[in-house]
């Protein structure tokens, strides 16, 4: 009853559905048919359920996120040493970003089906252009001096790059890796359009999408998955970064 | 051999001469050169200042040593050895680099920074940290300091690690490139005198670059002025080079005020100083009144027990039947023997004072410099003849 | 709205996909009325932009009235830059879905729903575009004896242009890219091709692909365009 009234201001606001009006009972009803915000009893009973698809969203994650850092940071070595191959790569990466996932799924279509492939892909590509980005910055915001005195002190190219530019970059680089993730769990719930699984799936049912307790375990899983990687991440940055705390302190 | 290996093997470290040959450097397809057919020779344990105006090509031709800019034509050779022969990346290892911009790696601590060559010429964990210690302690910081970050460490400490590092592996020659230029005027002058003082240790090949004159006289045993186009206008001795320019350009670039640039080739041990009527806490004022008689300076100088100066004391101080613990007047400037003449000056000038109290190295009285002295100085005939004896650098 | 399981899907060829944008083709499901052609496409275009227009509307009044404010009084840091990464974190689909069995079903509460997107970039970007204008010229005109507001309106925000101009992209193409699925909530986007697809087919599916693709690109460089337009105009108001 309480959830109705605090609905009240929002059915206000624009058009509501019939079912705010309708009358009912929380004792003769079981809970989903109601439109309690937050069915307890059916969390507990039904938990097991969220289990295939969270499993499928972190495989979806997880893959997509190490197939995109491999290509990125293999793509910023490149572009870091040869300047020609820049432009075309931030337009190609430029692309990626703007296009939505979901239209991605979709153009991949006719080359890879319907199916987790093509949800990896896409995917992948969207955090490629991401770290892409960020370790190319990484890379080129190490000080030009800290580069002269390094390469005066007799490095090699190869190892002013491992010793100096790459330890220097990781903050940067962990950044975007941090984004990328982050944005992708989000993301992935899309899978289910393109067949692929993933937490989308218990949302995307006829009975899922007007079950708000559904929504939110589902959703809430998902948003709770972020956090854990973005926390795990930026404690991992910290960890290798341990000049930056001193230079803090 | 190189460095590294005598090192190995506890000899005396060695330093090479650097001798230029006709080493040319073009950029792209301009037919003016950076520097231009240079002929220089840099004797081992000297150091060889490279100054002029910017664009004269002095970075350029002290990085052709270590092929951080490589030759267009001609020749650089460390020790005879031709530098075109050697790998480049282990080349620079033997050869000690200082930078404007010091480049301390910030991902590193000051321990780490200071042995980052020998880390890539392969020595032994502990022998890099008992050098970096060593270093620290040679270059004036706390050995503690070693395990500190650069962004913890001030500009001017920042600046010695960066000498320290260069240092490290024993190299046959170092390169400067304006090391001092990013510190401000006081600690420039310090940084300067304590690498003077090392440099007087260690006897390194030193190649310093530097667009200022007044640098490059004090901190150079020789030094060649370049002009637009990698020319040298004049290689000479600092005290060659005041007293005989070579032409109108190398006139214009030392200054007109050579008399007074003179004061950079000596220090104040070298001239005759007054001697300061001593007053002790305590002392009986008539006591002092009779010293004051007769002597060059007028104020008598407040010194504690160990002789080291604390304020000058004015007529009201001496009203007292004693000597008062507490002078009336501050202390000013306090110069000592090893200061350079002109820095000497400076002081004096900076600080309104017309006279200050010189110490030697314990901090102890040794006289009292005037700027009445300097001047006189300047003036007499015994300047000009003892402008011949000052090609010897003073040493720390 | 028809979410039972889909039906087996075979590739689409691009040339389907085209002809399935410019010419009504008749669709088994329907019953012979005829679903594609550009009428349709063009009717669904307005609709995603109508409602990622109101949602952008939505977003721009709450999100920078409270970065600008935070962001010239230099508090509420955590909560400005929190903010950005928990949006980051909302999953779309949840979003939607939620706010629709929430608040219903419609053009508005789908715009609400999109807002809810949009606002933490632009809360993000409007915070920290004005934190990064030179504390020295905020201190020289109120120096001058500048109002808060004056130097809010005179000072920072023309020199954050940049940086918000680069949140309300960022928010748009968000908004825009989840509007795709706002069919789920009764608004007919393009996202109907994608979603419905036992009723538009397979040549729909990849038109619908291709089309949100296509909107999102050309918006995000009419974007672009706008914000050099008003970046140079910011310039030159600091010049002056």
């Amino acid at each position: 009853m309480v959830s109705a009234i605090l609905m009240m201001p929002l059915a206000a606001a624009g058009e509501v559905g019939e079912s705010f009006f309708k009358e009912r009972t929380s004792e003769t009803l079981p809970c989903q048919a109601t439109d309690k915000l937050f069915c307890f009893d059916w969390a507990k009973e039904n938990i097991g359920r969220y289990g295939t698809p969270t499993v499928q969203h972190l495989e979806l994650v997880l893959i997509s996120v190490v197939v995109g850092f491999a290509i990125a940071f293999a793509l910023a070595l490149l572009a870091h040493r040869r300047r020609w191959l820049r432009p075309p790569l931030l337009a190609i990466t430029g692309v990626i970003y703007t296009v939505p996932s979901l239209a991605f799924f979709f153009l991949l279509l006719p080359i890879t089906g319907l199916g987790r492939d093509t949800v990896v892909i896409a995917l992948s590509a969207y955090t490629l252009q991401i770290i892409y980005r960020n370790a190319l910055a990484g890379l080129a915001n190490v000080p030009a001096a800290t580069r002269d005195a390094a390469r005066g002190m007799g490095m090699t190219e190869g190892q002013i790059l491992w010793r100096v530019e790459l330890p220097l970059a990781v903050p940067e680089i962990v950044a975007g890796l941090r984004i990328a993730t982050v944005s992708t769990v989000a993301i992935a719930t899309l899978a289910v359009f393109a067949q692929g699984g993933g937490l989308g799936q218990p949302i995307y049912t006829s009975a899922g999408l007007t079950f708000k307790t559904n929504i939110i375990i589902a959703g809430g899983i998902a948003m709770l998955m972020a956090f854990v990687f973005d926390l795990t991440l930026l404690a991992i940055q910290r960890y290798a970064t341990p000049w930056r705390k001193a230079a803090r302190g | 051999m190189s460095a590294a290996e005598v090192t190995e093997q506890g000899a005396a470290p060695a330093a090479s001469s650097v001798r230029y040959e006709n080493a040319t450097k073009r950029y792209g397809d301009s037919t003016t050169a950076a520097v231009e057919r240079l002929n220089l020779e840099v004797p081992a344990g000297e150091v060889c200042v490279l100054v002029g105006p910017s664009g004269c090509g002095k970075t350029t031709a002290m990085r052709l040593v270590n092929r951080t800019v490589e030759l267009s034509e001609g020749d650089v050779l460390i020790g005879g050895e031709s530098v075109r022969e050697r790998d480049p990346a282990r080349l620079r290892r033997e050869i000690g680099y200082v930078i404007q911009q010091i480049g301390l790696f910030p991902h590193r601590t000051v321990a780490e920074n200071i042995g980052a060559v020998p880390q890539l010429l392969g020595w032994k964990k502990e022998r890099i940290r008992a050098r970096s210690a060593e270093l620290l302690r040679l270059i004036g910081l706390d050995p503690e300091l070693g395990d500190r970050y650069p962004a913890q460490l001030s500009g001017g400490q920042q600046q010695r690690v960066g000498v320290a590092r260069a240092l490290a592996a024993d190299p046959l020659v170092m390169l400067m490139d304006e090391p001092f230029g990013a510190i401000d005027p006081i600690n420039r002058e310090r940084l300067q005198n304590e690498f003077l003082r090392l440099q007087a240790e260690i006897r390194k090949t030193v190649l310093f670059v530097t667009h200022d004159i007044d640098e490059a006289i004090k901190m150079g045993d020789r030094i060649a002025v370049m002009r637009k186009g990698g020319g040298v206008a004049q290689y000479a001795t600092p005290a060659e080079l005041l007293m005989s320019p070579a032409d109108e350009f190398v006139e214009d670039f030392v200054g007109a005020d050579r008399a007074l640039k003179r004061l950079a080739l000596m220090r104040v041990a070298d001239i005759q100083l007054w001697e300061a009527p001593l007053a002790f806490v305590g002392q009986a004022t008539a006591e002092v009144r009779e010293k004051l008689r007769g002597a060059e300076v007028p104020y008598p100088l407040l010194v504690d027990g160990e002789r080291r100066p604390l304020g000058w004391l004015s007529e009201r101080d001496l009203a007292a039947e004693t000597v008062p613990s507490r002078p009336d007047s501050p202390l000013g400037p306090v110069l000592e023997l090893d200061d350079v003449m002109r820095d000497a000056l400076a002081d004096l000038l900076q600080g309104e004072s017309q006279y200050a109290p010189v110490t030697d190295r314990g901090g102890r009285i040794a006289g009292v410099l005037s700027i009445e002295i300097i001047s006189e100085f300047l003036a007499s005939p015994q300047a000009k003849t003892e402008e011949h004896g000052a090609v010897e650098r003073p040493h720390g | 709205m028809t979410c039972a399981l889909l039906p087996p899907f075979l590739p689409a060829s691009i040339g389907g996909a085209v002809e399935f944008i410019f010419e009504p083709q008749s669709s088994n499901v329907t019953g012979g009325k005829e679903v594609g052609g550009l009428a349709q496409v063009i009717e669904l275009t307005i609709t995603q932009l109508e409602v990622t227009a109101i949602a952008l509307a939505i977003s721009m009044a709450v999100a920078l009235p409270i970065g600008l404010y935070l962001g010239h009084r230099g508090v509420g840091e955590t909560l400005a830059i929190g903010l950005g990464n928990v949006g980051r974190a909302v999953p779309e689909l949840a979003l939607i879905a939620f706010m629709a069995a929430a608040i219903g079903v419609g053009m508005l509460n789908v715009s609400i729903a999109l807002a809810v997107l949009g606002i933490p970039p632009i809360l993000t970007n409007a915070y920290v575009g004005i934190r990064q204008v030179d504390p020295a010229m905020v201190d020289a005109a109120r120096g001058i004896g500048m109002t808060e507001a004056e130097i809010l309106f005179r000072v920072e925000m023309p020199l954050a242009v940049p940086t918000v101009m680069a949140g309300i992209r960022g928010a748009t193409i968000a908004i825009v890219a989840t509007a795709t699925i706002a069919p789920l909530a009764g608004v007919l986007t393009l996202g109907d091709f994608i979603i419905n697809r036992n009723v538009y087919g397979a040549d729909g599916l990849l038109a619908g692909g291709i089309l949100v693709a296509l909107l999102a690109l050309t918006l995000e460089l009419l974007l672009a365009w706008a914000q050099r337009l008003l970046t140079s105009r910011g310039l030159r108001l600091n010049a002056a």
